[in-house]
C-alpha cells in the first residue's frame, strides 16, 4: 500500500461548520473512523484534496435513549455500541453485527455512520493502482467494464456493511444533514441497488443519527451472524440479521435483513407471512426460500458466490430457531 | 570433526543427553536444556532493533516499474520523461543489469530487471532512485513500456502442452526438471497387497506471508568500489556471491550485513530481484538507497509452495503394512526456476525417511508457467506429498477397519538404518511422539464419545536437520564459527548464521556458554556481517541447529583446551586433568581453593594477546546419500524430525466452516536446547500448517495476483488460534550439538493431514483438497449427500 498522498485536513468544532466548510470546497470528503476510506486513498480509489474530520462535532457524539428509543451519532463507535449493556439487553442485533465488523483495533475507532456509509466492494476494485491499471480498471473507476459481470450495464461491487441489516430489522430511520438542511428518512432509503451509486446522499450530504425506536413490549428477540472464512479482520461474505417476537410458540413479528451478497443491504420482504405461524420445519424451509430469491451474490470475493447464498440461506433459517428456540424457554 | 560422527552402519547407543558434559555436573547454571528468553527479544520488543526499511533514511528512494502482462516481449522502454523528472537520480532498465542470477547455479535464469521479456505479471521491468517516494512513485508513472504479448499459462497442464511457446529456451517442454525413480518393485508389490488404492489431491499455492515485507539498503563508494548492502534476507552469504556477480564486483569489494529480518519461512531463502536492483541503483547513483517493497509487491515477489497435484497409489495389506507407495506430482512452479529442482527432489526423496515402505516409485515434474516463481516454503518439499499419503494411510485404514496409529505403528522403520534410497536415519523418536498424542488427547476415549459435527484425526511427519549436500556444492564446511577472547574475559562468538526471528544467535550463545561452562551473560555475539563473521550458508533446510551448533562447540572445546593449559600451567598439573566449575579452575578431584576464571583468562592471552578459537562443521560422506538415482542426493540429511499431531475440528452444519478446538503435538527434536524457543517453533509450524489447512491460498484472475493482500490472502488470526499441547520428544541425536535435531519445521507438515481427517470423521467426507475452505467443503458435502442417497435409491 501507498503512503498518504498530500490532502488539506479540515477539522470544524460544529455541525454548521462542517456544513459550510464543504460548502465552500469545490471536492472534500468527510471522514470519520477513516479505516476503510484512508486504506481506499492509499490505495489511489477515492482520490480527495480535501479531508473533513468530524471528531470534533458535538452533534455527531449523541448517545441518547429516552421514550422513543435509542438516538445514536453518526460518530458513535462500534467499540462503543457493541459494549453497551442496554444495547445488548434490547437491541442484542445491533450490538453482535458492531462486535461482528472487522476487528478490535478498527472498531475503536471505525464508527456507525461510516460503517453504514462503507464503498462496496469488489476483488477487481479493491486493488493498487498498479492493479488495476494492469487489468484496465473497471466500471466503478478507471475503466469501462465490470470484470464480474463483463456484459452488464452496472456494477456488481457488494455491500459490506455488518450493521445495516441489524438497523434495518430494528426498523432504523437516520437523520441526513446537507446545504439544504436536514431530513429524517427509514434507514431503507439511504441505499440503491447499484455497486457504484449505492448511497441516495446528495453532495455534502452526511448521515448525522441514527433513531431506532423503543423495544416493543414482549417476547422478542434479535441477532446478527456473518459468513466470513475468519473470525476477525473479515468483512461478510454475507451476513443476516433476523428479530422475531413470539406468543405461546406462535410468530407475532419476524423481520430479517441480509448483508454482503448485493450491492445494497436487503431487507427480506414476505416476512408477514410466518405471522401466527410455529416455525416448524416447513416454515423454515419457506424463510430460506425467501432469503434465496432476494439474494444474488456475484463473484466480487475469492469464495464462490453460489456458496455465499447457500449459506446465508441455511444461517437464515437457523438464526430464526435458535431465536424462537430461546425465546420459548 | 567428521571423523567422530557415528553413522547407523556403527552400533549406535543412545548417548547421555549432554554427550559433552560440564567438567562440574553440579554446577547451578545451566545454558542448554533452559528455557531462556532470544538473546535479540528485548531489542525487538522495545523497537531498538533495526530492520531494512529503518535504515538509510538518509538516502536516495529506490522504486520498482512492474510489468502488467504475464507473458510478453519487451519492444521497448522509454525512460525520457522519467529521467527529465526533477528528484530523480537514475533510470534503470533491464540493459542496465544483463547479468542473471538464480540461486541453483544450474538455473540462473533470472534478471533482476526483465531483459527483453516478461514471464509473469508483475515481473520488474524498470527501477527509479529519487530524491523522495512521491518523486519516484510520479517517476514510475512516467516510463512508457511498449510490449508484445505472447501466450501465457496459468496451469502446469497449459504450458505442458505439446504446442506451448517456451519460457525458457534452455527448458524444453516448459520443463524446470523431470524426475524418475523406482526402488523396488511397486507394481510386483501392489500385486500382491490386500488393498491397493489410487487417488489424486490438489493443493492450491500458498505464500509465506513474512510480517517484514522485502527491503534493502545499499551504499556504494564509487572511489574505493565497495558496495555494503543491508538486505532482508535468510541467506546473506548466497547475496555476496549474487551482488558480485550481478554488478561486475570481486566478492572481497562487497560487504553483506544482514540487519534484523522480520520472518522468512523460506521465501528469502535466495537473493530476491529488490536486493539486486537496490544494488545496482546504489552503484548507478554513487549513493545510498533504500528500497522497501509493499505487501502487494512481496506478495508477487512470491517464492511460495507451488501448486501441486499429487497421484497417489498406494498398497496395504491387512495388518496395516505398507507394500508400495506411487507417486506422481506435478509442481506449478512459476515464471523462473528458483529452488525448483530442489523441491521436485525434495518431493519424491521425503517419500523415504519416516516409514519402511518395500518398494516406491516416483514420477516428479516441475512446470514453468506464467506465474510468479515458486521457492522454498518451510517444509519445503515435502508437504503437499505428505497430505496426500497421510490422508490416503487414513482411508485405507478405514476401508480395512484398522486404527490408524496402528497402522502408522506396523510402519516403522528400524532405525537406526539406511533406507533404501541410501538416506541414513539415526535417532528415530516417532514411536514415542505416537504414544504421547494418542494418550494426550485421550484419543481412544475420546473418539467414542465425539458430539455431532464433531471429529479427530491423526497424522505423521517429518523434515531434515539440514542438507547434508548445500545449495552451492564446494566441498567447503558447511559451517564456522569463530570465538574471541580479550582481556575483559568475554567470549564473543562470530557467526554468519542468519538469526531471522528463529533464535539461532541465542541458540550460538547457548552451545558456546555450555560448553566453556560459562554463564550466557558471559558470551557476546556478533552475527552476519561478511567483514567481521566467518562465511554461513544460510538459514534454510533447519540447518543451522544441527550445523552451526556443532561449529560452535568445536569452537568452544577448542577454546577450553586453551585455557585448560594456561590453568595446567598456573597449577602445574597436565591440562587433561583441570576442571572448571563456572567460578574456578582445579585439578580434578582436589581440594585446592583454586584459581579463578580471569586468571586464567589473562596467564592464556599475556603471550600473545587475543584468542581466537575457530570451529568447524562438515557432514561427512556416509550421511550425503547416494546415487541411486539423479538427484539422490537432494533429501538426505544428519538427522530427522518426526512428527505426530492429533487435531480436533468442529465443523459448522449450516457453512462447513472448519473450527480446530485443539491440536496435540509430539515433535522429536532430538534434544531441546532451549525449549522455550523450541515450543514456539513447533507451535508456529503447526500454525502455519493451519493456515495452509483451513484457508490460504493464491488467486489468479489472468495470471494477475487477486490476493496480493492480507484481506484476501486469509492467514489464520489469533481468534482462529486453538489451545496446542506440546511434547518435545528428545531421541538425542548421536550426531547433533547436544543431541539436538530439527525443530521448526517438521510439525508443518503433519497438521494438514492430520485436520482433512478430522474432517472425515465430523463429516463423512475425506477432501483431497487444501485449502479445506467451507465452500469446497460445502460442495465436497453436497456432492456426497447425492452419491449416497443414489447409493440408497440404487439399493
Amino acid at each position: 500500500m501507498e503512503v498518504l498522498p498530500q490532502f488539506k485536513l479540515h477539522r470544524p468544532a460544529s455541525l454548521a461548520e462542517a456544513l459550510e466548510t464543504r460548502g465552500s470546497l469545490k471536492e472534500a470528503r468527510y471522514i470519520s473512523g477513516g479505516t476503510d476510506l484512508l486504506a481506499n486513498i492509499r490505495r489511489g480509489l477515492t482520490p480527495t484534496e480535501n479531508l473533513i474530520e468530524l471528531s470534533n462535532v458535538a452533534e455527531l457524539q449523541r448517545f441518547e435513549r429516552d421514550g422513543d428509543g435509542l438516538h445514536i451519532g453518526a460518530a458513535v463507535t462500534l467499540a462503543v455500541l457493541a459494549a453497551d449493556a442496554g444495547i445488548q439487553q434490547d437491541y442484542a442485533v445491533l450490538a453482535e453485527a458492531a462486535a461482528a465488523v472487522a476487528g478490535a483495533t478498527h472498531r475503536e475507532v471505525a464508527t456507525i455512520g461510516g460503517n453504514l456509509c462503507l464503498d462496496t466492494r469488489c476483488y477487481f476494485y479493491n486493488q493498487s493502482q498498479w492493479w488495476r491499471d494492469s487489468n484496465d480498471g473497471c466500471m466503478k473507476y478507471e475503466g469501462e467494464i465490470c470484470h464480474v459481470v463483463p456484459t452488464s450495464k452496472r456494477c456488481y461491487a457488494a455491500y459490506s456493511g455488518d450493521t445495516a441489516p441489524a438497523l434495518l430489522v430494528l426498523n432504523a430511520q437516520i437523520e441526513i444533514a446537507g446545504p439544504d438542511g436536514s431530513r429524517r428518512v427509514p434507514l431503507d432509503d439511504l441505499f440503491n441497488d447499484d455497486g457504484i451509486d449505492y448511497l441516495t446522499l446528495k453532495p455534502g450530504e452526511m448521515v448525522t443519527t441514527i433513531h431506532i425506536p423503543a423495544p416493543a413490549q414482549g417476547n422478542m428477540a434479535s441477532s446478527y451472524t456473518k459468513l466470513r472464512i475468519r473470525e476477525s479482520i473479515d468483512f461478510p461474505l454475507a451476513g443476516v440479521a433476523v428479530r422475531v417476537a413470539s406468543e405461546n410458540g406462535k410468530i407475532t413479528s419476524l423481520d430479517a435483513a441480509v448483508t454482503g451478497t448485493n450491492s445494497t443491504p436487503i431487507r427480506v420482504t414476505g416476512c408477514d407471512e410466518f405471522i401466527g405461524l410455529e416455525f416448524d420445519e416447513e416454515q423454515g424451509q419457506k424463510l430460506a426460500k425467501l432469503v434465496q430469491k432476494q439474494t444474488s451474490p456475484v463473484q466480487t470475493t475469492t469464495t464462490k458466490p453460489q456458496y455465499r447464498r447457500r449459506a446465508v440461506t441455511a444461517m437464515s433459517k437457523t438464526l430464526t430457531q435458535n431465536l424462537l428456540q430461546a425465546l420459548s424457554t | 570433526m567428521s571423523d567422530e560422527l557415528q553413522h547407523p552402519r556403527d552400533s549406535v547407543t543412545p548417548n547421555d543427553p549432554h554427550p559433552d558434559p560440564s567438567p562440574n555436573p553440579e554446577r547451578k547454571v545451566r545454558s542448554v536444556g533452559e528455557r531462556l528468553p532470544l538473546i535479540d527479544g528485548p531489542d525487538k520488543v522495545t523497537g531498538r532493533a533495526k530492520y531494512a526499511g529503518d535504515l538509510g533514511q538518509d538516502g536516495l528512494v529506490g522504486r520498482i516499474l512492474h510489468g502488467r502482462y504475464s507473458h510478453a516481449e519487451i519492444l521497448s522502454v522509454d525512460t525520457s520523461e522519467a529521467e527529465a523528472l526533477p528528484g530523480v537520480v537514475c533510470v534503470l532498465t533491464g540493459d542496465d543489469t544483463p547479468e542473471p542470477f538464480g540461486i541453483l547455479p544450474i538455473a540462473m535464469l533470472e534478471f533482476p530487471l526483465a531483459n527483453g521479456r516478461v514471464r509473469y505479471r508483475g515481473e520488474p521491468v524498470a527501477a527509479v532512485a529519487a530524491i523522495d517516494a512521491a518523486t519516484a512513485a510520479k517517476a514510475i508513472s512516467l516510463i512508457k513500456v511498449e510490449y508484445k504479448e505472447l501466450p501465457a499459462y496459468y496451469t502446469a497442464e497449459d504450458a505442458r502442452a505439446p504446442d506451448a511457446e517456451q519460457l525458457h529456451e534452455s527448458r524444453t517442454g516448459n520443463l524446470e526438471r523431470d524426475v524418475h525413480f523406482e526402488l523396488g518393485d511397486t507394481e510386483a508389490e501392489f500385486a500382491n497387497s490386500d488393498l491397493v488404492v489410487e487417488e489424486s489431491y490438489q493443493c492450491a499455492e500458498v505464500n509465506q506471508v513474512h510480517m517484514e515485507p522485502n527491503a534493502a539498503v545499499a551504499e556504494y563508494d564509487p572511489i574505493r568500489k565497495h558496495l555494503t548492502i543491508w538486505p532482508s534476507t535468510q541467506v546473506p552469504f548466497y547475496g555476496h556471491l549474487i551482488f558480485a556477480r550481478c554488478l561486475g564486483l570481486d566478492k572481497g569489494q562487497v560487504r553483506v550485513i544482514k540487519p534484523f529480518v522480520g520472518g522468512g519461512f523460506g521465501a528469502r531463502t535466495e537473493t530476491l530481484h529488490h536486493e539486486v536492483i537496490c544494488a545496482h541503483l546504489a552503484k548507478a547513483t554513487g549513493s545510498t538507497v533504500r528500497l522497501t517493497t509493499s505487501r502487494e509487491e512481496t506478495f508477487i515477489t512470491h517464492r511460495g509452495r507451488p501448486e501441486t497435484q499429487v497421484n497417489l497409489k498406494m498398497g496395504m495389506n491387512k495388518d496395516g503394512k505398507l507394500t508400495g507407495l506411487a507417486s506422481e506430482v506435478v509442481q506449478r512452479g512459476g515464471g523462473y526456476p528458483s529452488y525448483g529442482i530442489v523441491t521436485i527432489l525434495y518431493a519424491g526423496t521425503l517419500m523415504y525417511g519416516i516409514y519402511d515402505i518395500p518398494a516406491v516409485k516416483y514420477d516428479g515434474y516441475r512446470v514453468l508457467t506464467n506465474t510468479p516463481p515458486c521457492g522454498a516454503f518451510r517444509g519445503h518439499g515435502t508437504v503437499n506429498v505428505r497430505f496426500a499419503i497421510e490422508n490416503l494411510m487414513d482411508r485405507m485404514a478405514d476401508e480395512l477397519g484398522l486404527d490408524p496409529f496402528e497402522v502408522r505403528r506396523k510402519n516403522l522403520l528400524d532405525a537406526p538404518v539406511y533406507t533404501a534410497n541410501d538416506i541414513m536415519v539415526n535417532s528415530y523418536g516417532l514411536p514415542e511422539c505416537l504414544d504421547w498424542v494418542q494418550k494426550e488427547s485421550n484419543w481412544d476415549e475420546r473418539i467414542k464419545n465425539l458430539g455431532p459435527n464433531k471429529g479427530l484425526g491423526m497424522a505423521c511427519a517429518h523434515y531434515v536437520s539440514g542438507a547434508a549436500k548445500p545449495v552451492h556444492w564446494t566441498g567447503e564446511p558447511h559451517a564456522v564459527v569463530n570465538l574471541k577472547l580479550d582481556f575483559d574475559g568475554a567470549v564473543t562468538a562470530l557467526t554468519g548464521a542468519a538469526d531471522i526471528g528463529q533464535g539461532s544467535s541465542t541458540m550460538v550463545v547457548q552451545c558456546v556458554a555450555e560448553t566453556l561452562n560459562l554463564d550466557v551473560s558471559q558470551v557476546k555475539l556478533m552475527a552476519n556481517d561478511s567483514d567481521h563473521t566467518p562465511k554461513d550458508n544460510g538459514s534454510y533446510s533447519s540447518r543451522v541447529t544441527f550445523m552451526v551448533g556443532n561449529a560452535a562447540l568445536d569452537a568452544a572445546r577448542n577454546m577450553r583446551q586453551i585455557l585448560a593449559e594456561a590453568a595446567a600451567t598456573l597449577l602445574d598439573a597436565k591440562p587433561e586433568d583441570i576442571e572448571f566449575d563456572g567460578t574456578m579452575y582445579r585439578v580434578d578431584g582436589s581440594q585446592d581453593p583454586g584459581i579463578e576464571y580471569m586468571d586464567v583468562v589473562i596467564e592464556a592471552l599475556k603471550d600473545e594477546g587475543t584468542i581466537t578459537a575457530k570451529g568447524t562443521f562438515s557432514t561427512p560422506v556416509s550421511a550425503q546419500g547416494g546415487r541411486k538415482y539423479r538427484g539422490a542426493a537432494v533429501g538426505p540429511t544428519m538427522g530427522f524430525s518426526y512428527s505426530a499431531e492429533v487435531v480436533e475440528v468442529t465443523v459448522d452444519p449450516d457453512t462447513s466452516q472448519v473450527t480446530v478446538d485443539n491440536i496435540w503435538i509430539a515433535h522429536d527434536l532430538g534434544f531441546a536446547l532451549n525449549p522455550l524457543s523450541c515450543e514456539g517453533q513447533i507451535q508456529g509450524s503447526a500454525w502455519m500448517g493451519m493456515g495452509q489447512a483451513l484457508s490460504e491460498e493464491t488467486r489468479y484472475h489472468n495470471g494477475l495476483l487477486i490476493s496480493g493482500n492480507m484481506l484476501d490472502y486469509r492467514v489464520p488470526t489469533m481468534v482462529e488460534s486453538p489451545p496446542m499441547d506440546i511434547k518435545m520428544v528428545e531421541s538425542i541425536d548421536p550426531n547433533g550439538p547436544y543431541g539436538a535435531k530439527e525443530a521448526g519445521e517438521g510439525s508443518l507438515p503433519s497438521f494438514i493431514p492430520a485436520m482433512a481427517n478430522a474432517v472425515k470423521m465430523a463429516t463423512g467426507v475425506r477432501m483431497t483438497e487444501t485449502p479445506i475452505t467451507p465452500d469446497r467443503l460445502f460442495e465436497a458435502r453436497a456432492r456426497f449427500e447425492r452419491e449416497q442417497a443414489n447409493k440408497v435409491a440404487a439399493e
